[in-house]
């Protein structure tokens, strides 16, 4: 999600050249090894890049998705190919890796589980000749033509968590810090309007370069004298986990309740134990979430993975989804045609790592969760059935 | 007075002092040696994962230091031999070459310990409370004993009969090999110096720091920043540059926001290299 300043320029140049070297040998290898009537699915995770912490578990919860899919007979009798991509670097690079899939492997479908301005720059490239599925947390608003979004919305990951922080713990005043892109930005506009509706107030918003080097001293120092009662973060990857450890080193924690937004099982683990007091996190899916369907999901993961299966979390388990939404899509629709995939959206029903999942408005109501960090493991605190996503649209 | 503005005072302090130290590796292996290390930010991290195993292994946190010292000094000794000396004099090739050891080291730890952020637990945690502030210990801690490397180094290099070889090496290569001085040994021990202080660093960084692969590019950048502002083979040099770049960052951050900081940052590397490309110290 992040690229850092002395990265971009070099893997790009490697990139180019590596993705030069792949377009001269590479495409009559890879149409004999595939049969010419699979489905085949460009799968958009981090392979490159810091976000590439995700991409194992990304990979393998797709892959789960479709070994299940094709045991099943497949998508509309065909067996699912998935075709993983990089979207870890600059959007640029996505683009052109899109139009290489369409033109090259006539893929017959997306799969995106990546950050908000690559998903712009695909939405953008694909234009809605391929059925696009968009999965993990996002700010909202995304309706475009063929496009599909299975991902949290602020809607359901701020207005239950935030409430309870207001409404039950008692936090009138709001802190809030967060990565200087689109994602944080329409969060907190978001978060605004709620806090006014429970009559709170926001005592500051602060964002920081997204990608540089930051670090939280003199952040952490203002939040101490600025004395807010909650701080609502969003933050994320290496600035999350380094934001936590300054504000708890600076012994804030003791006093001050933090609320992040994108706070998974790997961030945790970086942010450890001593500095996980009194945080909370909120999302659709967490590896110990309750249920039976995650119990199954878990049991078949580490079933075809083994001890060595990569950690579980929401930004991976949402790719599970992702196959299984395209599934139930385009079984509906009859085939990836973009009117009757729009037409069929509506009120399909397929299975997440977290349960069933039912399309509306071109997005999914789901249960979320409310998690407080004891140590490095999250207890589930709240559990909000069927938050509706607030985000409809038109078929 | 204000506890907000002293504690962000501190947080200057803070901001140069450690700058200052994580500069010290790359200060002298550039600013001795001429070799453009990109490869610096990326011992920091072996000296943080240092850290890390010292901690997983449940040995005292001290045990980190001897740890980093025998792997940064070994991987420097084999760095130096294989692709250093054949380039000393070539800058440009010595920064492509170390970049090539950067995505080396990066991929080896990623191989080893995954793309997971580990975290390491402060050996002095809790804060300490004085002048009105509450301020982290081992923060506080990190400033006195960065300041006392950086004074114990130019003590020795001023002092000692080590540091007038390298100087004299470094001043005229030529005629010190003339006077009996090894130039090979002196360049290689000079490296690995250079190669153990970065580690060293990192060993200071890791509890406060996410610890992970990547994490080296933080510092890379900032690091060259320090040397180009402040100058080159100079302790004065070393020490005004962390105070301009580290300061002026902390003192923005604080005054405004961190991105005005890191602004400001960018802005003052560029007037630096385009109106005085030899930094505040210019070496004779």
């Amino acid at each position: 999600m992040t690229h850092r300043i002395q990265g971009p320029t070099r893997r790009k140049f490697l990139g180019t050249a590596a993705a030069g070297a792949a377009f001269g040998a590479l495409p009559a290898l890879v149409r004999t090894a595939s049969a010419a009537d699979d489905f085949k699915i460009g799968l958009f995770i981090a392979l490159s890049g810091p976000a590439s912490l995700f991409g194992p578990t990304q990979r393998a919860s797709a892959e789960l998705a479709a070994e299940e899919v094709n045991k099943a007979g497949g998508i509309l009798g065909r067996q699912v190919k998935l075709i993983p991509t990089d979207a870890g670097g600059p959007p640029a690079e996505s683009t052109k890796s899109a139009i290489r899939l369409m033109l090259e492997e006539k893929v017959d479908l997306f799969i995106g589980s990546h950050d908000s301005a690559t998903r712009e720059a695909l939405v953008a490239t694909i234009k809605g000749k391929v059925p696009y599925i968009y999965t993990p947390t996002y700010e909202g608003g995304e309706c475009a033509f063929n496009t599909y979004v299975i991902a949290d919305t602020p809607e359901q990951q701020i207005r239950p968590s935030l409430t309870w922080m207001m409404k039950d713990k008692g936090a009138k005043s709001v802190y809030m810090i967060g990565d200087d892109y689109v994602w944080p930005r329409k969060c907190n506009e978001y978060a605004k309007k709620l806090i006014s509706e429970n009559g709170g107030k926001v005592v500051a918003e602060e964002y920081v370069p997204f990608g540089a080097p930051n670090k939280f001293e003199e952040i952490v120092t203002r939040i101490k004298s600025a004395k807010p009662d909650t701080v609502l973060i969003t933050l994320v990857g290496a600035d999350n986990v380094n934001f936590n450890r300054t504000f708890a080193g600076f012994g804030l924690d003791k006093d001050i309740s933090r609320l992040s937004l994108l706070l998974e099982e790997n961030t945790l683990l970086g942010v450890g134990a001593e500095s996980s007091k009194n945080l909370y996190s909120s999302m659709s899916y967490y590896a110990n979430a309750p249920g039976e369907a995650n119990k199954k999901f878990k049991q078949a993961y580490f079933a075809k993975f083994g001890d060595k299966a990569p950690q579980l979390g929401l930004i991976g388990a949402d790719c599970y989804g992702g196959v299984n939404c395209a599934k139930a899509l385009v079984t509906k629709a009859g085939g990836t045609n973009a009117q009757k995939c729009m037409a069929a959206s509506e009120g399909i029903t397929f299975e997440s790592a977290a349960g069933p999942w039912t399309m509306h408005g071109r997005h999914v109501d789901k249960t979320m969760y409310l998690a407080d960090c004891k140590g490095t493991e999250f207890e589930i605190l709240q559990t909000f059935a069927n938050v509706k996503s607030g985000e409809v649209c038109k078929a | 007075m204000d506890p907000l503005i002293v504690t962000q005072a501190i947080n200057v302090l803070y901001a140069v002092s450690t700058l200052a130290v994580l500069a010290l590796g790359l200060a002298v292996i550039f600013g001795l040696l001429g070799v453009l290390n990109i490869a610096h930010g990326e011992f920091i991290m072996i000296g943080a994962y240092c850290a890390y195993i010292t901690q997983a292994n449940g040995w005292p946190y001290l045990a980190a230091l001897p740890l980093t010292l025998v792997l940064c000094g070994m991987l420097g000794v084999a760095v130096e031999w294989v692709m250093i000396r054949p380039l000393y004099r070539r800058p440009f090739d010595t920064l492509v070459a170390t970049w090539g050891l950067s995505l080396l080291l990066r991929k080896i730890a990623e191989a080893i310990f995954g793309l997971g952020f580990r975290s390491v637990n402060i050996p002095l945690p809790g804060t300490v409370e004085f002048l009105g502030i509450e301020y982290p210990l081992y923060r506080l801690f990190l400033i006195v004993l960065s300041f006392a490397t950086v004074a114990g180094l130019v003590i020795w290099y001023g002092n000692s009969r080590t540091g007038n070889q390298i100087r004299a090496m470094v001043s005229n290569p030529e005629l010190a090999q003339a006077q009996g001085i090894s130039i090979r040994r002196l360049a290689s021990g000079t490296f690995v110096t250079g190669t153990c202080l970065a580690g060293l660093g990192g060993v200071m960084v890791a509890p406060l720091v996410p610890v992970q692969p990547f994490m080296g590019l933080d510092y890379v950048l900032r690091t060259f920043f320090v040397l180009i502002v402040g100058g080159l083979g100079s302790v004065q040099g070393l020490l005004s540059g962390a105070a301009v770049i580290g300061g002026f960052d902390s003192v923005v951050s604080a005054a405004t926001n961190a991105t005005d900081g890191y602004f400001a940052v960018l802005v003052l590397s560029i007037l630096f290299l385009w109106l005085k490309p030899r930094g505040i110290v210019a070496r004779g």
